[in-house]
């Protein structure tokens, strides 16, 4: 009964050669890859800058925060940014101005930081440092993980159901309906391709940009969570393809997915946000594993392995009743 | 003109079958009634400083102070403040008592402003009592303005804009699926007026899904209306071109598909994460301008924090987008037409 597996598999990887996947993968990578190393690892935001407008020279120290500037509208001007305090020392009373960040906390401590830097900070003193990582480390891992999660969510899904579809142009479901092969072969020669090339993705990204010898110890964590990933998307997408009848009304889900469904839990994810209402969300779940493997932090219980092997098995069981339905309508 | 507008009655008809373009079409409005509907007490404020202390630990002086300049969390243990400090996704400050004052603690992966400012609270603290008299000016943007609530608004009504590529592409692509493109190419119709039906088609896609977001999104004062509506009609002009060259270029509703991703994906992330992390003047951001949805995010953030002095340079950049894209499609069409 599985002996025609080699073949569909055969069958399969040419599918999604003919197709670009492995291209599109490729430039994906690239992309992200050079997003992150380029653009994203050089962001940083900036300590409030403080700028000084002192036509009698009153101010004697030195500080590296401190600019100075040569009227009272050139300090207005520069000011105009709402993440700049101003000081004027020309009037009897020193005076802070600034345009208000909209948030009255941010304001107040902007006024307090001038002062503080107006009238001397001393050296930094030793704070204590509890965290594992530096910002570059951090700002590394953080986004691989986001770029990973968003690569196997939304873009496998696609590529797993465009496959699906052009099958089912070509009749290839209903000559499945008259061959010896099981229809758990079917399904599951697809799963592991798109499986496999998952994880070559997730080591390739990993490796690009969190370096080979940084993600040594958190790799076998990625590629566990990249797996359960990669099983419930491709199932999904699969699901999708074969049960809706054309690949316009599948584009519903994907746009859903892609948009509603991945934005929210990519902003509680960077933002740190307290949602309460994200606990519901499945896929915020999945997401929070993946970044807790890149962390080295083991947060998963027992209880969300149990539910995605439960998942996966229930996504697969309704895959292949579904294939079976659809391989009996088309006779 | 009255041609026209039957033609254009027509195409709508035409779409009204179209599931995917009318959930394009609801979606943002679902959205923005969920945004509406939930509490603002979920909205946490963005840009303020987060604090974190063990309960009971802090004087009361110093947890007062606190509050003043930031957002502060109590958590039971010391070993729960280390792991909310020690969490990669928040920028929190841990502070505790120390003899004189307070102490804080940092995780080392914070941007370089919470990280001076962790490092120089302590400082700050102990002058609170400083003598020195400051007169304060702050100059008011708006009284009632939520961060994290605008940045929605903004994510949405940009979604909203830019959608209304899909209304036309769409259109165009299944089309040219079902044989209608080349149907119209022995009709007596002049290809000026397919692309003109179709600017409009998608150009009124955008702006009613966009408009009406705005309707129960932002609590506009009159002053606010004109820049918005400018901000609106130009933003969905250049969506529904960019629907126009979607439509041109795809062979087949697949690879529409994946450029409409391209396209959202590429208009949407860098004015948001950029936004989120770098300074207004940064060189990167200067760059992002680029990308038309770059102004029309900007501008909808201005407006929604009551900042209008700088909407006019917005509107003046997505303008000059309008006109090269235009320019641009007439001179593909152009070309091509000459050619048969």
């Amino acid at each position: 009964m599985w002996k025609g597996f080699a073949h569909l598999l055969k069958k399969d990887i040419g599918l999604m050669v003919a197709g670009k996947f492995f291209l599109l993968a490729l430039l994906s990578l690239t992309l992200y890859s050079c997003y992150i190393n380029l653009v994203y690892v050089n962001l940083d935001q900036g300590t409030y800058r403080v700028y000084l407008y002192d036509p009698q020279k009153m101010y004697t120290g030195q500080s590296a925060f401190i600019t100075t500037v040569n009227s009272r509208q050139e300090l207005e001007n520069v000011c105009s940014d709402s993440a700049s305090v101003g000081i004027d020392v020309s009037g009897d009373a020193p005076e802070i101005y600034l345009l208000s960040s909209a948030t009255a906390t941010a304001d107040h401590y902007r006024g307090l930081w001038g002062r503080a830097v107006l009238t001397g900070l001393e050296e930094e003193e030793e704070t204590e440092i509890v965290g594992a990582y530096d910002k570059e480390q951090k700002s590394r891992r953080e986004i691989t993980a986001e770029f990973l999660f968003f690569e196997l969510s939304a873009v496998g899904f696609l590529g797993l159901a465009s496959i699906v579809f052009k099958e089912k142009q070509m009749g290839v479901i209903r000559v499945h309906g008259v061959l010896p092969v099981h229809k758990a072969a079917f399904i599951l020669s697809k799963l592991s391709v798109f499986l496999v090339s998952d994880l070559i993705f997730a080591v390739l990204l990993t490796w690009l940009n969190v370096g080979i010898a940084d993600s040594f110890m958190i790799l076998p964590a990625i590629l566990v969570q990249a797996g359960i990933l990669s099983l419930v998307m491709a199932l999904t997408g699969f699901l999708c393809a074969v049960w809706l009848p054309d690949f316009k009304q599948f584009s519903l889900f994907y746009l859903i997915l892609a948009v509603f469904v991945t934005t929210p839990v990519f902003l509680a994810g960077q933002t740190g946000v307290a949602w309460d209402w994200i606990v519901f969300h499945p896929m915020y779940h999945l997401f929070a594993a993946v970044k807790s493997a890149y962390f080295g932090v083991r947060t998963s219980s027992v209880l969300y392995y149990f539910v995605c092997i439960g998942s996966i098995a229930l996504l697969f069981y309704a895959a292949y009743r579904i294939l079976a339905r659809e391989m009996a309508k088309e006779g | 003109m009255h041609q026209f507008r039957c033609q254009l009655g027509y195409q709508i008809k035409n779409m009204r079958g179209d599931k995917l373009c009318i959930v394009t079409f609801l979606l943002p409005i679902l959205v923005g009634l969920i945004i509406n509907i939930l509490p603002s007490v979920d909205f946490g404020t963005l840009g303020e400083a987060a604090f974190g202390s063990v309960q009971n630990d802090l004087p009361e002086e110093a947890v007062i102070w606190l509050q003043g300049i930031g957002s502060l969390t109590e958590y039971g243990t010391a070993e729960e403040l280390k792991e909310a400090v020690e969490n990669p996704s928040t920028q929190m400050i841990g502070v505790l008592r120390c003899a004189e004052g307070i102490r804080t603690v940092l995780s080392g992966d914070e941007l370089e402003l919470y990280e001076t400012m962790g490092k120089t609270l302590p400082q700050l603290y102990e002058k609170r009592t400083d003598g020195t008299i400051f007169e304060e000016t702050v100059i008011p943007v708006s009284t009632d303005y939520d961060g994290l609530r605008a940045l929605l608004i903004a994510i949405t009504l940009v979604t909203a804009l830019f959608m209304g590529c899909t209304f036309n592409a769409m259109n165009i692509i299944g089309e040219k699926e079902d044989g209608v493109a080349l149907v119209n190419q022995i009709l007596p119709m002049r290809a000026r007026t397919y692309i003109l039906q179709k600017l409009a088609l998608g150009f009124l896609g955008g702006t009613v899904s966009a408009v009406v977001t705005a309707f129960l999104c932002i609590e506009t004062g009159p002053a606010q209306i004109v820049p918005l509506c400018a901000l609106v009609v130009l933003s969905a002009y250049i969506a529904s071109l960019i629907g126009l060259f979607v439509g041109r270029f795809s062979s087949g509703l697949m690879v529409g598909i994946v450029y409409i991703k391209i396209v959202m994906i590429l208009f949407l992330a860098p004015p948001i994460l950029f936004y989120l992390l770098i300074p207004e003047d940064h060189v990167v951001c200067l760059l992002s301008y680029l990308l038309p949805s770059s102004a029309s995010f900007y501008g909808l953030m201005d407006l929604l924090g009551g900042q209008t002095d700088r909407l006019w340079i917005h509107l003046v950049i997505l303008a000059v987008h309008a006109v090269v894209l235009s320019g641009s499609y007439l001179f593909i069409a152009v070309s091509k037409e000459s050619r048969r």
